[in-house]
């Protein structure tokens, strides 16, 4: 697995993809999973970080990395100022302003260029980035970002902060009178995350070597985080993981075959799934041994 | 020393006024017994006392300190828990999780001594078998004690509990009257409000009378309890 010398290009193509969207949608987990926040415009900091990358690489001349790096920090600041009020929003009040962001965030990159007369995004055309040999680079970049996000989502089952997400995530007013600032915890999970998908949006823009709004900016971006954690299994750190994988393969499998019906079985495996197993893929070695899922009746 | 200063709360819900300059006041290590018939204005208080909702006017000192602009967090850390009338739980965490909540962000433990002292107030409240159940597996009763650990466990000095002792039956009721008998010992103070005479009356160094938002008599237990005034508003025109 950490080895990806010894095996060949497509399966690796596979293996990037699946920690790609492993890292999403694990993001979106640690607010929704834990703090019970349903945030519908994570995709705002995908697009975000592709095109600050983007626009590093190209008219800044940085190297990747460094602009990554810029392209997080800059997803940081705006996931601060912007969590600061809407993380104030309950229910789906915040659901509904999340989406109209990341809505709005695609409309201002596609008329930056034209407003602000700074060529950065390429308006509806995009922009390209330079070429790069091989796939090694993004393997392990996406497979790191894969482990930092199981590896919080690990650490918030055992820990102080976890159990104030917990917390909030289960019962706020509760955890309000309690002494848990829910707005502060809400906001640093916000703003970290903002951070790993800006990252993560930074590098699958230079991997395609093109980026433009339309796509980065795609609320089924967004929506392919949700329906694979909920796949997976919501507030656990593997669901989202076994989601990713589960889904990623199934087109990967069914893409091949039914080039132009794939679609509608998908749409019947994630019918189907939450059905059967109402706690996600997480659930079914319980399944197995013959016990009832928590949560069905 | 006052632990506790209510000056001239007023609390208006459009027409409504559910608080009519209430003042009050609570010294350290008092209990203190808030009654009055259904809609005085009981909850209310101990909500704007506890940061939950605000006043329309007047304020609320904890140790001379305002907590005008501060939120229930805030004035939880600053050392006023409030339990719920209704009791709250954390349904998918354990019981000792439940409490553990309390002691790491009331009382700012780190996680070892939070877990400890989580299980010691379990123990305190009769709970401790009950640590590593699942808290959604608690009877009513049990939620009681449960909410009654965790205002403990913030380390609060002062605990507001609001008809702790609804639901439950006469040997409970005394066995909690002990239990807060002995909290108080600990050192906390103590704003209690209770449909149960008979346990306020146990209980209370002092007692508040409210009606229709107003204080209408405030001292000893028995002597508030032979005030006509009282028993009016109890029982009608009709007994006096």
């Amino acid at each position: 697995m950490l080895l990806p010398l010894a095996i060949r290009p497509y399966p690796l193509r596979v293996a990037t993809v699946i920690f790609m969207w492993a890292a999403l949608a694990g993001s979106w987990n640690l607010l929704a999973g834990y703090a019970g926040a349903v945030d519908l415009g994570p995709v705002v900091y995908y697009g975000l970080g592709a095109f600050v990358t983007a626009a590093g690489m190209v008219k800044g001349g940085w190297p990747f990395i460094v602009s990554a790096a810029v392209a997080g920090v800059v997803a940081m600041i705006i996931a601060f100022l912007v969590g600061t009020p809407t993380l104030r929003l309950r229910g789906a009040y915040f659901a509904i302003g999340t989406l109209a962001l990341a809505e709005s965030g695609k409309q201002l990159a596609l008329a930056w260029d034209r407003l602000t007369k700074i060529p950065l995004t390429g308006g509806s055309a995009g922009i390209s980035l330079p070429l790069t040999r091989g796939y090694t680079l993004f393997y392990y970049v996406m497979l790191t970002l894969m482990a930092a996000v199981v590896a919080t989502a690990l650490w918030l089952r055992d820990s102080r902060f976890g159990y104030g997400l917990r917390a909030v995530g289960e019962n706020d007013r509760l955890a309000e009178a309690s002494g848990v600032d829910i707005h502060g915890l809400k906001r640093r999970v916000y703003v970290g995350s903002a951070l790993v998908i800006a990252l993560t949006g930074g590098t699958a823009g230079y991997w395609l070597s093109y980026v433009n709004a339309a796509e980065v900016f795609s609320a089924s971006v967004t929506f392919q985080m949700v329906v694979m954690t909920l796949l997976g299994g919501l507030g656990t750190p593997l669901g989202p993981v076994l989601g990713a994988a589960f889904l990623t393969l199934c087109s990967e499998f069914l893409g091949t075959r039914f080039v132009y019906h794939y679609l509608i079985a998908i749409g019947v495996i994630i019918v189907i799934i939450p059905l059967f197993l109402p706690a996600g893929l997480v659930g079914l070695p319980r399944l197995w041994r013959g016990e009832r899922a928590p949560g069905s009746a | 020393m006052k632990i506790l200063d209510v000056r001239k709360v007023r609390k208006q819900f459009g027409a409504l006024v559910a608080l009519h300059d209430v003042d009050l006041t609570l010294e350290e290590g008092e209990i203190l017994g808030v009654i009055g018939p259904n809609g005085a204005g009981k909850s209310t208080l101990f909500n704007i006392v506890a940061g939950l909702d605000n006043p329309t006017a007047g304020a609320v000192y904890f140790r001379g300190r305002s907590t005008a602009g501060l939120g229930a967090d805030a004035v939880c850390r600053l050392g006023i828990a409030k339990t719920f009338q209704i009791p709250q739980l954390y349904p998918r965490l354990r019981v000792e999780e439940n409490v553990l909540v309390a002691a790491l962000y009331g009382h700012g433990s780190d996680l070892a001594t939070g877990r400890k002292d989580a299980r010691d107030w379990l123990a305190f409240v009769g709970l401790g078998a009950k640590a590593d159940s699942p808290a959604d597996s608690l009877s009513v009763s049990e939620r009681r004690r449960a909410d009654l650990a965790r205002v403990l466990a913030t380390g609060a000095p002062l605990l507001l509990l609001d008809e702790n002792m609804a639901g439950l039956n006469q040997a409970e009721v005394d066995g909690v009257v002990r239990l807060l008998r002995e909290v108080r010992a600990r050192g906390r103070s103590l704003l209690v409000t209770e449909h149960i005479m008979q346990a306020i009356l146990d209980l209370a160094d002092r007692v508040v009378v409210l009606n229709y938002g107003e204080k209408i008599a405030e001292g000893r237990p028995a002597d508030v309890m032979r005030d006509p005034v009282v028993v009016k508003a109890y029982l009608g025109d009709a007994v006096v």
